[in-house]
């Protein structure tokens, strides 16, 4: 297997404030640790409809919002006007959260692609082929694009070229999406496994079992790595070893992906709860029944926590308690994007929203 | 009729239009097997609300050799499926994820076809929703290979469905008055292997076999129930005759690891779910679903929770928070009759004293 130069590597740029460039804001899957509280939403700013169903994370650059809807297109929407700059159709069905790295934008496929496209013009820059759906979000890190299949391989790819400099074999189906340090790739399998590989060669440094399989995708505090499994259970592993640091249990499986700030972790799991945690003792600051089954990625802002269940709700981060709950009339799967006093957000039946 | 029950509307004529070429198949429904029901049981099967695949494995195992006779997990299943097939399992997903078809179940089905030959590449978990099948999260926890497909993607999602094969009625004055079957199995699958739940239902009384097979297979069926009315008796098992549906559906496994006992088929009330450990095998999915019918009545009477062949109009509610809370209470006239009448259009044996009942507990 060919090593990336890590050293040679560039960073990804910081995003822009009002930016959301990937599935939780930034590689930092921070979700937005930044972003003020909102009051309720009262009405849509505007509402366009896609055609077909939206089940990931719409991404923000630039005042364009990028949605991919189910059957196949990638939509390039002003968030001035909600009116479609461009699309572009894949070979494919959509399931996967777009990521936005310098001008192209990057999305999986249900055919096994995973595509680069211009930002500007809409057109295909490269596409790299794995041998199953590709529902993970891209990360985008040192000048390579990491991403799970569900043929049980991670990928690495290069962003300029789409030539592949790795794969690794992790057993199980692939839908968590990776975290990319510094020098690591984390990355949870269906298998049950939460493996740490080596960014430059796709080596496993380390992997650590849990009882089932993992829909959910990490995120790093400090030397934490913090992630969910179906065993129901929401796992801090050292991010050196794997060791399991603490572990707590909730009611069902967790498909929802943990988002930090500072010492706070927080979570949602299919038994309707969201958790916040201490994120080095593992105690648990607050729980909050927010629906009857959550599998989004919470978003957590300044002293507020966004969540997406049935409607979206935002809670106060340091009680748990539910501040206001605001419903569009159709199911949404998906995270929301906070930027300046918008929320927005696509819904199951291919509405996306701009609320305010 | 006691002085206190509604007198319930009578369903309108029901068309059904098949392919003009449809053979029948020797395994079609009531299939090998009519009238014959393998209970299993075993306690350990369900553990801190987490299904334990081991046990489950055995169950299964046990189950198919007890239906069969055959001494071999192997030959059990090749009596169902051979190399060349396409076989789709047919996954419950709603009510996902506090009951749904477990996917450890669904795993040891997949082990059993291919132990009968069957490629992973020929095996596809289906179910009508995709959104309910992600839910779940069927797609992580089944095995590298294996197709995970959802017919429609919303509820407006028409595009996998096949025109050409449709039960067409006026239930309610709906605007679309037909109900098409998924071109996945008029189309690609060659066998299906049907894993229902064992919940009640708001409107059919309970879903089981019948239910999740017709139900789960033709578009716009909630259009059938209007509250408090509802018409799946007669219409479900009129959709499981159709052909090639009832051909190709040749074998029923009913994850009873959770047993609803009110609230389905939606609920996440955990109050409500109750940790059965049970499991069914059979070819005969009126049989089936008549065991299961007798088995929620029990444990219904058992939480002094009225039967639900109810047809008081006092325990008719229009509040869903309060009919999923309340167990006296539901959003529609139950219709478990729609078990007999499938049993009346040959599609298996309804009368408990002519079902082959063997109650095995392993644990």
């Amino acid at each position: 297997m060919e090593k990336i130069n890590n050293s040679s590597g560039t960073s990804e740029p910081l995003t822009a404030e009002n930016d959301w460039a990937t599935l939780l804001y930034d590689n930092t899957r921070s979700g937005r640790q930044g972003v003020r509280a909102l009051p309720a939403p009262v009405r849509a700013r505007w509402q366009t409809r896609m055609g077909g169903s939206v089940r990931s994370a719409p991404v923000l650059r630039d005042g364009i919002l990028y949605v991919a809807s189910v059957p196949g297109i990638l939509h390039a929407i002003s968030v001035e006007t909600g009116r479609v700059k461009w699309e572009f159709r894949a070979a494919g069905q959509i399931h996967s959260t777009p990521s936005l790295s310098a001008n192209r934008i990057f999305f999986g496929c249900d055919n096994g692609k995973v595509y680069a496209v211009d930002c500007e013009s809409g057109t295909k820059v490269w596409e790299a082929s794995t041998q199953a759906e590709v529902w993970a979000s891209p990360v985008i890190r040192h000048g390579h694009v990491f991403f799970g299949s569900a043929d049980g391989h991670m990928y690495a790819i290069e962003v300029k070229t789409g030539n592949a400099r790795w794969k690794q074999s992790l057993d199980g189906r692939i839908y968590s999406t990776a975290y990319a340090a510094e020098k690591t790739i984390y990355v949870g399998s269906g298998s049950g496994s939460v493996c740490a590989l080596d960014a430059g060669s796709g080596t496993i440094v380390w992997s650590t079992p849990t009882g089932n399989g993992i829909d959910s995708s990490p995120a790093l505090a400090g030397n934490t790595l913090l992630i969910g499994s179906e065993d129901f259970f929401f796992y801090a592993l050292d991010v050196s070893t794997g060791a399991v640091k603490w572990k707590y249990e909730t009611g069902l499986g967790i498909a929802s992906s943990p988002a930090v700030s500072g010492e706070l972790a927080v979570v949602g799991s299919k038994d309707g709860f969201l958790y916040a945690w201490e994120i080095t003792s593992g105690e648990l600051r607050w729980k909050t029944r927010a629906g009857q089954v959550i599998t989004a990625p919470p978003v957590i802002g300044e002293s507020v926590v966004y969540i997406q269940t049935e409607g979206t709700l935002a809670l106060d981060n340091a009680s748990g308690k539910i501040m206001w709950r605001a419903g569009v009339g159709s199911s949404v799967q998906a995270a929301p994007i906070i930027s300046g006093k918008s929320i927005y957000i696509a819904s199951n039946d291919g509405e996306v929203y701009a609320l305010e | 009729m006691a002085a206190n029950e509604v007198l319930l509307p009578q369903a309108p004529p029901i068309d059904v239009h098949e392919p003009s070429q449809s053979k029948p198949s020797p395994l079609r429904i009531p299939g090998l097997f009519p009238g014959r029901v393998v209970e299993l049981s075993d306690g350990r099967s369900i553990v801190g609300n987490r299904v334990s695949q081991p046990i489950v494995s055995q169950m299964l195992e046990r189950g198919m050799k007890e239906l069969t006779g055959e001494p071999t997990c192997r030959g059990a299943w090749a009596k169902f499926a051979a190399p060349g097939d396409v076989v789709g399992i047919k996954i419950n997903p709603s009510g996902a994820p506090a009951c749904c078809s477990s996917p450890e179940i669904v795993r040891e089905i997949i082990k059993g076809l291919e132990s009968a030959g069957v490629p992973a590449r020929n095996i596809i978990v289906f179910d009508r929703f995709a959104y309910e099948i992600d839910i779940g999260s069927y797609q992580t926890l089944l095995p590298r290979g294996i197709d995970v497909v959802g017919v429609q993607d919303s509820k407006l999602d028409s595009s996998g469905y096949d025109v050409s094969v449709y039960c067409q009625a006026s239930f309610f004055g709906e605007w679309e008055t037909r109900s098409y079957m998924a071109s996945l199995v008029t189309q690609k699958l060659t066998k299906i292997i049907n894993v229902p739940t064992m919940k009640d239902h708001s409107a059919s009384g309970v879903t089981g076999c019948l239910k999740n097979l017709g139900y789960g297979t033709f578009s716009n069926v909630a259009r059938s129930h209007q509250a408090p009315y509802s018409f799946t008796d007669p219409l479900i098992g009129i959709m499981c005759s159709v052909e090639p549906l009832r051909s190709k559906a040749v074998l029923h496994i009913m994850d009873g690891t959770r047993q609803v006992w009110h609230g389905g088929p939606l609920t996440q009330v955990q109050e409500f779910i109750y940790p059965a450990g049970l499991l069914l095998v059979g070819t005969d999915p009126v049989a089936m679903d008549t065991i299961e019918l007798e088995a929620i009545e029990k444990k219904r009477r058992q939480e002094r929770a009225p039967s639900v062949w109810e047809r008081n109009p006092a325990s008719i509610t229009t509040n869903g928070e309060e009919f999923y809370h309340n167990p006296s209470k539901n959003l529609f006239y139950r219709q478990p009759g729609h078990i007999a009448a499938a049993g009346k259009l040959g599609l298996g044996i309804s009368d408990l004293q002519r079902i082959d009942h063997r109650q095995i507990s392993l644990g």
